[in-house]
């Protein structure tokens, strides 16, 4: 390390450190078993259906206490356990060289070291067992999404990635807004201005956003989540609300997969239930709601029959049962009609920056 | 000239001829195959009779080499066995239906009729004699050159002599019209199959190509000889009883000059000639010591009323029971005369006796197996038949009633198999071995059984794997140690087999898999006089079905374990290939420089492994 570390670097490092850590701790028992004659194995964090449940003290799904063991033992774990063995340790390698790659990478690395994956599916799946064993995302060990959003406001980063380690950039330079890619994910926050994050479903209404200048005006950081937010996207959220201490607002289309769109990002999803970095509890749902049709006489198309049996489901769901959560659903199933965010446009291309977002933000305080 | 024809008689050898399809001739290929069949099983059959350890040689030489198939060929088969007293041979060799092996017990050869076909069949198409050559004591050996004569049955000798030699045995030489390049895979089979099923016996086959073929004895244990044994009540019909009724019958005795002077001599009258009366008193007061026929032939004078010298110048033609006349023929006068038996004679009670034979329950207990006295009287009471009843004095429909009420009594004790000589368990088991060299092999036997009265035991083994080919199930079917290669599709045996589900067994049916059946019987259920395929009766498919059974859960068993076994080897190689891996992830995590010592582990698999074979 030639020149001295700044904090964020330290930061990083540190995480990097800890990360390394509980490898080498997992690395070790396995050493030790297999020198002492003994079959190794593993605790893997169970995530059937069965085992996941909701934690009403967190606002999120999170796994049960059932753990399955995972021993070499088995024959027929024998092949699983080693795939998790070399994750583990490809991921240290990952870490090490400080290379960022994705699922699909990770299928096809694997074939070098004859791990014999079936599918990528399968590959997928030892990824989020190890991320269960390590209770660590993905992207912490250098594994990131394909499917990328975008942020634009004025936040300023420093990159930890190689080669532009230190170099810092404000997210307001480039109007296209920046890609919340490995680099980004790996930064570190350093510096912002913002009061607010607005999370919007679409890539349309995000242009639309920075066209109007709604970073300067409301003073916000704006995120496109590309509909369902992946995991870096959220990943970004929690950070923005946990270091840059800034309240999240999410804008969905007006129908019940807009409403949990915003649900996934403050409570998670059952999918993510072994992780916890990714929620953000506080995040407030702020449109389009069910009930603003009607106020906002919005143009409107009819339900199909699975927005309606999603209706249904939801209303399962215990994070549905209370709240605007609750409220709107109802409201939905009685209209059986959904807007989307474009709807706003029947009255100027600006309404939704000048008259709706306005609106939705002042009645957000009393959420 | 149609007319006259109807009345010509033909000799059975003629008959035979005219229906050579039936037992096996019925082209140059197949009858190629069938001669050497009649020959080589002659040979055994003579051997196994006498407990010799069979070395059988046969030769198929072409006369000419050069021409194309069909062509004759000189088949020779020697054997080592008891020979043939010479002066049997041209009967035995020269006339059909002469055979030794018509009595109950279990041979190969049946009909008395194999090797004079096959020499019929030579003679037929290439007009060369036989020659046998026959030794019964290992010092004087007969050579007997001959030609049949179809006509009349019976054998035209060429040459006959006689030389020293030092070899007991007998071989047969015949030249046939014969086609090798079709027959060759068959008759090379059967030989191979004969050496799988008499593994005690040493079996060589030159053939015409000049290839030699050797099946050396294996086995140092021979069948015990079996018994020959009366028939058992279930296994006679109307005909069978009427032809055992009359071989009971005293006959009516011929009275020519033997016989006369036979009864002369008992009445102590060999020089002194007496008239009618003063031989009656003589009688009367000898009669306790006459024989049988003397006195049959002195109760026929007392109502004849004839002395010695009458007596011989007559024929008798009937004795009627039922209507007291007695018929007979002078030839002085050339004329059939009547006379009266009363029935108060004490004579007519000797007569009767005489013509009408056994008692039907002295009958019963004498010629059949499994009947004892009180077994005799309680089936005449089934039957609604007096025990007491003169077996010759039965009329027709009582002669049906017996015989049927025969087959249908259920308390017969089961045919005596002591008369079958099956192979054995554990000679079946070392042919199998030896010919197909499998990775799991099983035998049984079950016990005797019986179908129509006639006992028979089934002999199964099954082998599965090693070399083996796969692709299908193959069967091996014998009768009375003969392998049955022809006609296999309405056979009884593959029925069964093919009726098996094999995949309750765990086994495909493309299973590297052979299935052995041996049925020995005194009287196989042939479907025809070819001896080659076995007809399904209820009780042989029974037995047939649970050995074969018996043997596929044997199969199954070692099929499950054989599973085991493979598992076992999976999971070995499995670890061979991880756990290397795991150990050099291990140690990179855990950031050490020597992988730790895995190796242990993968030992021990391997001796759980190899625990597990
Ligand atoms: N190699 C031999 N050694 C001793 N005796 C023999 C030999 N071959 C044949 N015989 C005698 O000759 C007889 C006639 O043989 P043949 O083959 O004609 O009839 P079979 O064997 O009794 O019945 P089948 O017609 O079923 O073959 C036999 O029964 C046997 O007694
Ligand atoms: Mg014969």
């Amino acid at each position: 390390m030639s020149k001295p570390k700044s904090k964020t670097e330290k930061i990083a490092a540190a995480k990097r450190d800890s990360l390394l850590d509980l490898l080498k701790t997992e690395g070790s028992k396995i050493y030790t078993d297999l020198d002492g004659g003994q079959f190794p194995h593993l605790y893997v964090p169970s995530r059937s259906v069965r085992n996941i449940v909701y934690d009403k003290k967190l606002r999120q799904y999170i796994l049960g206490k059932a753990a399955g063991l995972r021993s070499s033992k088995n024959m027929a774990q024998l092949r699983s356990f080693t795939q998790l063995i070399w994750l583990a340790f490809f991921a240290k390698r990952l870490v090490n060289e400080k290379k960022s790659s994705t699922l699909r990478d990770i299928y096809y690395s694997s074939q070098a070291f004859e791990m014999d994956f079936e599918d990528q599916p399968e590959s997928d799946n030892i990824i989020m067992d190890l991320e269960a064993v390590l209770a660590r995302p993905r992207e912490d060990f250098h594994i990131f999404p394909e499917e990328r959003s975008s942020v634009f406001g004025d936040l300023t980063i420093e990159y930890t990635v190689p080669g532009y380690e230190g170099r810092r950039v404000n997210l307001s330079d480039h109007p296209d807004g920046y890609l919340i890619g490995p680099s980004l994910s790996s930064a570190e926050l350093v510096d912002t201005s913002a009061e607010l994050v607005i999370a919007i479903e679409k890539g349309g209404l995000f242009t639309r956003f920075v066209e109007e200048k709604v970073d300067k005006k409301f003073k916000a950081i704006i995120i496109d989540t590309t509909g369902q937010a992946p995991r870096s996207t959220r990943y970004l959220l929690k950070r923005l609300r946990d270091q840059m201490k800034i309240p999240v607002v999410i804008l969905t289309d007006g129908d019940v997969y807009g409403e949990h769109i915003a649900m996934v990002i403050k409570s998670g999803s059952a999918n993510a239930a072994h992780l916890r970095e990714l929620t953000v509890p506080d995040a407030k749902w702020i449109g389009v709601w069910a009930s603003d049709i009607e106020k906002y006489k919005l143009p409107t198309i009819p339900m199909t029959e699975s927005d309606i049996k999603r209706i249904y489901d939801l209303q399962k769901d215990p994070r549905y049962q209370e709240g605007i959560w609750k409220k709107e659903l109802e409201v939905f199933l009685k209209i059986k009609r959904k807007a989307e965010l474009e709807a706003f446009s029947k009255y100027g291309l600006t309404n939704i920056t000048d008259k709706y977002l306005p609106e939705k933000l002042e009645l957000a305080k009393s959420l | 000239m149609a007319t006259k024809e109807i009345f010509n008689q033909i000799s059975p050898s003629e008959f035979f001829y005219r229906n050579r399809d039936l037992a096996g001739f019925s082209n140059p290929t197949r009858s190629l195959y069938t001669a050497v069949r009649e020959f080589v099983e002659n040979g055994l059959d003579a051997c196994d009779q006498q407990g010799i350890f069979p070395d059988i040689h046969l030769t198929i030489k072409p006369v000419d080499a050069e021409k194309p198939d069909p062509k004759p060929y000189i088949l020779t088969v020697k054997d080592n066995g008891p020979g043939m007293e010479s002066k049997q041979i041209p009967m035995a060799f020269g006339t059909v239906l002469y055979g030794s092996k018509f009595g109950l017990k279990q041979a190969r050869g049946m009909f008395g009729l194999g090797a004079t076909m096959a020499i019929l069949y030579g003679q037929i198409t290439t007009n060369k004699p036989v020659t046998v050559v026959s030794s019964v004591d290992g010092k004087t050996q007969h050579e007997y050159v001959m030609m049949l004569d179809i006509q009349k049955n019976k054998p035209v000798i060429v040459k006959h002599s006689a030389k020293e030699t030092n070899k007991k045995g007998l071989s047969v030489s015949i030249v046939l019209e014969g086609d090798y390049s079709k027959a060759g895979s068959k008759i090379r089979d059967y030989v191979s199959q004969t050496s799988l099923i008499t593994p005690y016996a040493t079996i060589t086959f030159d053939d015409p190509k000049g290839d030699k073929f050797s099946y050396k004895r294996i086995v140092d244990l021979m069948p015990p000889s079996p018994t020959i044994i009366k028939p058992h009540p279930h296994g006679v019909d109307v005909e069978t009883i009427r032809r055992m009724i009359v071989d009971t019958h005293y006959q009516i005795p011929t009275l020519d000059n033997n016989m006369i002077e036979k009864v002369r001599k008992e009445l102590g009258l060999a020089k002194k000639n007496l008239n009618f009366d003063g031989i009656m008193a003589k009688a009367e007061k000898k009669w306790s010591s006459l024989s049988r026929p003397v006195r049959v032939i002195v109760a026929l004078m007392s109502f004849l009323k004839m002395d010695f010298d009458k007596i011989m110048k007559i024929r008798i033609d009937d004795i009627d029971l039922a209507h007291k006349h007695l018929t007979y023929w002078d030839f002085g006068e050339s004329k059939s005369i009547m006379v009266e038996m009363p029935k108060s004679s004490p004579y007519y009670k000797q007569l009767a006796n005489t013509v009408h034979g056994e008692t039907i329950a002295t009958f019963l207990t004498k010629r059949f197996q499994r009947v004892g006295q009180a077994t005799a009287v309680k089936f005449t009471e089934f039957a609604g038949l007096k025990a007491e009843k003169r077996i010759g004095s039965l009329s027709n429909d009582e002669l049906v009633q017996l015989s049927d009420s025969l087959q249908k009594y259920e308390e017969f004790l089961a045919p005596d198999p002591s008369c079958l000589a099956p192979l054995g368990e554990e000679p079946l088991r070392k042919g199998i071995n030896e010919f197909f060299n499998p990775d799991f092999a099983e035998v049984v036997q079950r016990s005797a059984s019986a179908y129509s009265g006639f006992p028979f035991i089934i002999e199964m083994g099954i082998a599965y794997g090693g070399q083996i080919p796969g692709g299908k199930i193959t069967t091996y079917r014998f009768a009375n140690r003969i392998p049955l290669l022809y006609d296999e599709g309405s056979d009884v045996v593959l029925k069964v087999v093919n009726e098996t589900d094999w995949s309750r067994y765990k086994v495909k049916n493309d299973a590297p898999l052979v299935i052995v059946s041996h049925i020995c019987s005194t009287r196989i259920p042939y479907k025809t006089v070819g001896k080659e395929n076995v007809a399904d009766r209820p009780e042989i498919e029974k037995e047939l079905r649970l050995a074969l059974l018996f043997l596929a859960r044997k199969l199954s068993a070692y099929m499950s374990k054989k599973g085991l076994a493979e598992i076992e080897k999976k999971r070995s190689n499995l670890y061979q290939k991880y756990l290397p891996l795991i150990s050099q992830f291990a140690t990179e995590l855990a950031g050490k420089n020597k992988e730790p010592d895995y190796k242990k582990l993968i030992k021990d698999l391997n001796m759980n492994v190899e625990t597990q074979k």
